[in-house]
């Protein structure tokens, strides 16, 4: 696949597509970040990282008109990120360097600095798993890959948007109360 | 436009300035629309944390043919595992019941406190650095925090928005300087500032490294209550302290 046909397809949480960024730079983003440190678990760690970042921004549509490949896009978050790390590092000069805006950043941060859901969190995910096929499709569609209630009327073959939205407050409704049940 | 729509409008960022103003309105005003908002903002928090753990054991279960570099896996005997445990909860419970009389207040904030991020004025890059929000929001920003200090003194003077008084206290903290940023958190939360709950959470947090210990838990059982911002960590951190 080349780099567009990548993007869609992460676009679509596409697991292959995830998997096959993670192949075909892993040998290189290492060669590139080993110059920061030598231990493989923190280079593995970043380097999910990374491409956890760039796939949440290609699903923010940040990638649609990328200016450059997708190989320097990701090793540029790669190079944030071990900034963060290594905060004295000195600052390699790399070929290509891409310019990231206030809002691919904040996602790298998150990314970053992410350690995990917190109790209520995971319970909230623990009742979404228990919801049926038809609510987790919207939920994850509107939640996860950012669209917009329009553009889901068409993938899921509803009528209207005014159809979708109630649908979604329906199955917000039923997850408020399995996460209530599993408190009582 | 309805109150789900608002919702839903700024989950997906497609509000329009007006809008936006309506729905800021709402989150100060409704309670039960804020509590609406909060949840799905949490759910959304709550589903992308999953799928980067989902991603991640993906990722970890590719076999090293696949992805190349080889790292050392160190094999573990079962009894090993067995052992550290007992080992970990042996000395996890010497902590909990030797170590508990004196509560590390310093520790705890430490370990609790994180300046709390602009959401009032969002820098973009390439703006112009003239106006004076913008400076002192960029310093702040910047951890450059007696610079920001200093700077929203005189924002302070210029346009008497509440919410200065909310990261002049934060930047205060950051300063070690706790008893005043107490007193402005104190007059933030009674002036029913918007980011009321925010300030709490730093207020209980200046009061611990005050050593102001009931002060403190006053506010974290009053965040608890209001189960929003930082409920889970003000759990936690109450137990800490107890």
């Amino acid at each position: 696949m080349n780099d567009r046909q990548l993007i869609t397809q992460l676009k679509k949480r596409d697991r292959n597509a995830l998997k096959d960024v993670y192949r075909e730079y892993k040998t290189e983003f290492f060669r590139f970040a080993s110059r920061y440190t030598k231990t493989n678990d923190t280079l593995e760690d970043i380097f999910q990282d990374a491409i956890i970042a760039l796939y949440e921004n290609a699903l923010a549509g940040k990638l649609d008109n990328l200016n450059s490949s997708l190989k320097t896009y990701l090793f540029s978050i790669g190079k944030f990120m071990l900034f963060k790390k290594f905060r004295d590092a000195k600052e390699i000069t790399t070929d290509e360097t891409y310019i990231f805006d206030q809002r691919e950043k904040a996602v790298m941060y998150d990314v970053y600095e992410d350690e995990g859901p917190s109790e209520y969190q995971k319970k909230m995910v623990a009742g979404f798993k228990k919801l049926g096929d038809k609510c987790r499709e919207i939920l994850e569609l509107f939640y996860l890959q950012g669209l917009k209630l329009e553009e889901i009327v068409s993938i899921q073959d509803y009528d209207n948007k005014n159809v979708v939205k109630s649908q979604k407050s329906r199955c917000l409704k039923s997850l408020k109360e399995l996460i209530q049940y599993n408190d009582g | 436009m309805d109150k789900d729509e608002l919702i839903n409008g700024h989950l997906e960022g497609s509000l329009s300035d007006n809008q936006l103003e309506e729905f800021e309105l709402l989150l100060k005003t409704d309670a039960t629309f804020a509590s609406d908002f909060e949840f799905q903002n949490e759910l959304r928090t709550a589903l992308k944390k999953n799928e980067r753990q989902e991603i991640k054991t993906l990722f970890n279960g590719l076999t090293p043919e696949e992805g190349t570099p080889q790292t050392k896996v160190i094999p573990m005997r079962p009894w090993l595992v067995a052992a550290s445990v007992a080992l970990l909860i042996g000395l996890g419970s010497w902590l909990l019941f030797f170590n508990n009389a004196d509560v590390n207040t310093d520790q705890l904030y430490a370990a609790n406190f994180a300046p709390y991020e602009n959401v009032v004025h969002p820098i973009e890059r390439g703006e112009q650095l003239a106006d004076l929000k913008t400076r002192a929001f960029t310093a702040y920003e910047n951890q450059d925090y007696l610079l920001a200090l200093e700077l929203f003194k005189e924002l302070q003077i210029e346009q008497s928005d509440s919410y200065i008084d909310f990261y002049e206290a934060v930047v205060l903290m950051q300063l070690n300087r706790h008893q005043e940023a107490a007193s402005l958190l104190e007059t933030y939360i009674k002036n029913n500032g918007q980011l009321k709950d925010r300030a709490r959470w730093y207020l209980a947090l200046s009061f611990l490294k005050l050593k102001a210990i009931a002060k403190s838990k006053n506010q974290l059982r009053q965040l608890v209550d209001q189960k929003g911002f930082k409920q889970e960590a003000a759990k936690e951190l109450l137990q800490k302290i107890d």
